[in-house]
């Protein structure tokens, strides 16, 4: 019983700040306390009218999505080679590229805008951001890919080249079907840490900001601050549905592999 | 008999690992062949050089009268049933079957299907097409991958120890169906496997291997009476050694063996060239017996005293001490209507013949 107590407070303290967010997203007041005043949906539609905040919009998904590309080819050679092949220092050099993974995100960040503009002496721009991101996001990637390869048969794909088809083709028909699933819950996951990301866009982000970015400027202005809550509502949903669809293709990866489910990554 | 692929001096090394050390081997068309040896003794990587998955360090690979240096897998007239099936669990029975005909653009669709469903009729999977290829028991599996590798009408089907994942039962079924199988289609079948059992049973000859060299190759009952060595006697069947020295050779060789006395037996008991010196003699347990009260026997006898009873059910494994020999000997004796066991520390008499001696070095 005092288990079950337990449970339901730490849920309370885990989500109150979320569940918070749609409520006053709906109020219909510029301060945000109780009691609530009733219900309006014109926060949302400033939103819809707010240029600067399109750009940022448009800005955060094209760093996301590009993010999430590169990321998952990085994940895509890493966890290939870490399933496949024995090579020297193997678990020293994998677990090297998972430390991004535990590293502060204030001290990529900082150290990569001195790399960025004092060692490299170049400018700031959606670039500068992919790259850490891709930074940070590629061993999450692996993380979830490593299960997708480490289930593969080696012979699997032996098999179809001694059936007549071509290393490249044994791979096309047979190995990229089966971690497929892990691919596309890879980039859905990179994909949503970087459009939620805000320290790093913040040091590295050129003149025009990302979202996260957008949204931390617009707190300066309290009126502003229930359209925030509108905005942080439509992220939250947006990362739930990405991260289950996520979750779903991963375990339908395993059944069509016909492995147990050793506990996912979510 | 026509020969069907050619291995004559192959060598493989992995960095300093010499794998395979000058092979030199000739299987003939339709034979069921097999590759017998302990875990790392280099059958794996021959079966691999065969399918074209290891190239050779050195020598020649001949299938069909062709040399098959830089003809990668895909290209080879050759099948592989690997060890872990590697059936694709994302296609179906049918799918899976049906995977080596992509290639084939002579072949409408409706003839594919025919072929694809005398494949699994040919195995006795008819009517799984459909299934999911993950929801298949361990022989469906086999099955599966049986009719995969024999739809493309192979000159060789290469079997990397197939029957290893299953239990005894089925395995022992399994035997009896590649058996059937190979006589049906006709196909030259190399089989690798640790189990010689399994090697006896299947096989028209086999390979013996240890250490990445060919010890011994003949047909299973040469392999198993007459061994060309003491290893090769070892891992075969079970076999009891005793210290002997050769004293003649000729037609005949004259030795003495230790607890048996003075022997002569004839010269194709022993491996060419046999020397006169120390030699071991090697006897079957099943070639021995122990002489029960009231049986007679025209055959040698030896004293000797029960040391140890193993009962098998149908059968009874005793050890037996005899003089002048440190090691007991071990006798298979089948329990037969009336014949009591015999206990710890009796006295009993062990008939032998040397005519199922042989000699080795």
């Amino acid at each position: 019983m005092s288990l079950r107590i337990y449970a339901i407070a730490y849920l309370i303290f885990l989500y109150a700040p979320i569940v918070l967010l749609p409520i006053f997203a709906f109020n219909d007041a510029t301060i945000i306390a109780f009691p609530l005043a009733g219900f309006t949906t014109k926060w949302f539609d400033a939103l819809m009218t707010g240029n600067a905040l399109h750009a940022a919009v448009k800005n955060s998904l094209m760093i996301a999505a590009t993010t999430a590309v590169l990321a998952t080819l990085l994940g895509i050679c890493a966890a290939r080679a870490g399933a496949m092949y024995k090579f020297p220092m193997k678990a020293g050099i994998m677990g090297f590229i998972m430390l991004p993974l535990v590293l502060p995100e204030i001290i990529v960040a900082v150290s990569l805008l001195v790399v960025v503009v004092q060692i490299l002496n170049l400018g700031l721009s959606n670039w500068t951001i992919i790259a850490a991101h891709v930074l940070i996001c590629t061993p999450f990637s692996i993380a979830i890919l490593n299960g997708a390869f480490q289930n593969l048969d080696p012979s699997m794909e032996e098999a179809a080249m001694d059936l007549g088809e071509s290393r490249f083709s044994a791979f096309r028909l047979v190995t990229l079907p089966l971690v497929m699933p892990g691919i596309i819950s890879s980039m859905l996951i990179a994909f949503t840490i970087s459009l939620d990301e805000f320290i790093i866009a913040f040091f590295l982000s050129g003149a025009s900001p990302t979202m996260p970015v957008y949204i931390w400027g617009l707190l300066r202005f309290p009126a502003s601050l229930p359209v925030v809550m509108a905005l942080g509502t439509i992220l939250v949903a947006l990362s739930i549905v990405l991260l289950t669809i996520a979750e779903v293709l991963r375990r339908r990866g395993l059944a069509r592999a016909g492995v147990q489910d050793k506990g996912g990554f979510l | 008999m026509t020969s069907l692929i050619t291995l004559k001096g192959v060598n493989k090394y992995y960095g300093d690992y010499h794998a395979l050390r000058d092979i030199d081997l000739t299987i003939n068309e339709g034979e069921f062949f097999s590759l017998l040896g302990p875990s790392g003794c280099g059958k794996t990587t021959l079966l691999r050089t065969i399918a074209g998955f290891e190239s050779v360090s050195d020598g020649v690979v001949m299938i069909g009268g062709k040399d098959m240096a830089g003809v990668s897998a895909n290209l080879r007239p050759t099948n592989m049933v690997f060890q872990s099936y590697a059936i694709f669990p994302h296609l179906s029975v049918a799918e899976n079957v049906a995977f080596g005909l992509r290639k084939r653009s002579d072949l409408d669709k409706a003839a594919k299907q025919a072929l694809v469903d005398d494949a699994l009729d040919m195995v006795g999977l008819g009517g799984f097409g459909a299934r999911a290829a993950h929801a298949l028991s361990g022989g469906q599996r086999q099955r599966v991958a049986l009719a995969r590798a024999l739809i493309l009408k192979p000159k060789v089907l290469l079997l990397d120890e197939p029957l290893s994942a299953l239990d005894k039962k089925m395995r022992e079924q399994m035997q009896v169906e590649l058996i059937r199988l190979q006589r049906h289609v006709g196909i030259t079948f190399i089989l690798v496997t640790h189990d010689q059992e399994e090697a006896l049973v299947m096989s028209d000859r086999i390979a013996v291997m240890f250490e990445g060299r060919i010890g011994q190759l003949d047909d299973p009952e040469t392999l198993y009476r007459r061994p060309n060595s003491r290893k090769v006697a070892e891992f075969i069947g079970k076999m009891n050694f005793l210290k002997a020295d050769v004293k003649a050779v000729g037609d005949v060789i004259d030795l003495d063996v230790a607890g048996l006395g003075k022997v002569r037996v004839a010269a194709e008991q022993a491996p060419e060239p046999m020397n006169t010196g120390p030699a071991v003699a090697g006897i079957r347990p099943e070639t021995l017996a122990v002489l029960f009260d009231g049986e007679t026997t025209v055959r040698k006898l030896v004293d000797g005293v029960v040391d140890e009873v193993v009962y098998y059910g149908d059968m009874t494994y005793y050890d037996v001490r005899i003089a002048g020999v440190a090691q007991p000997l071990n006798i298979a004796m089948k329990n037969l209507i009336g014949r009591p066991v015999l206990e710890v520390g009796e006295k009993t008499r062990v008939v032998w013949d040397e005519r199922s001696l042989v000699v080795l070095r």
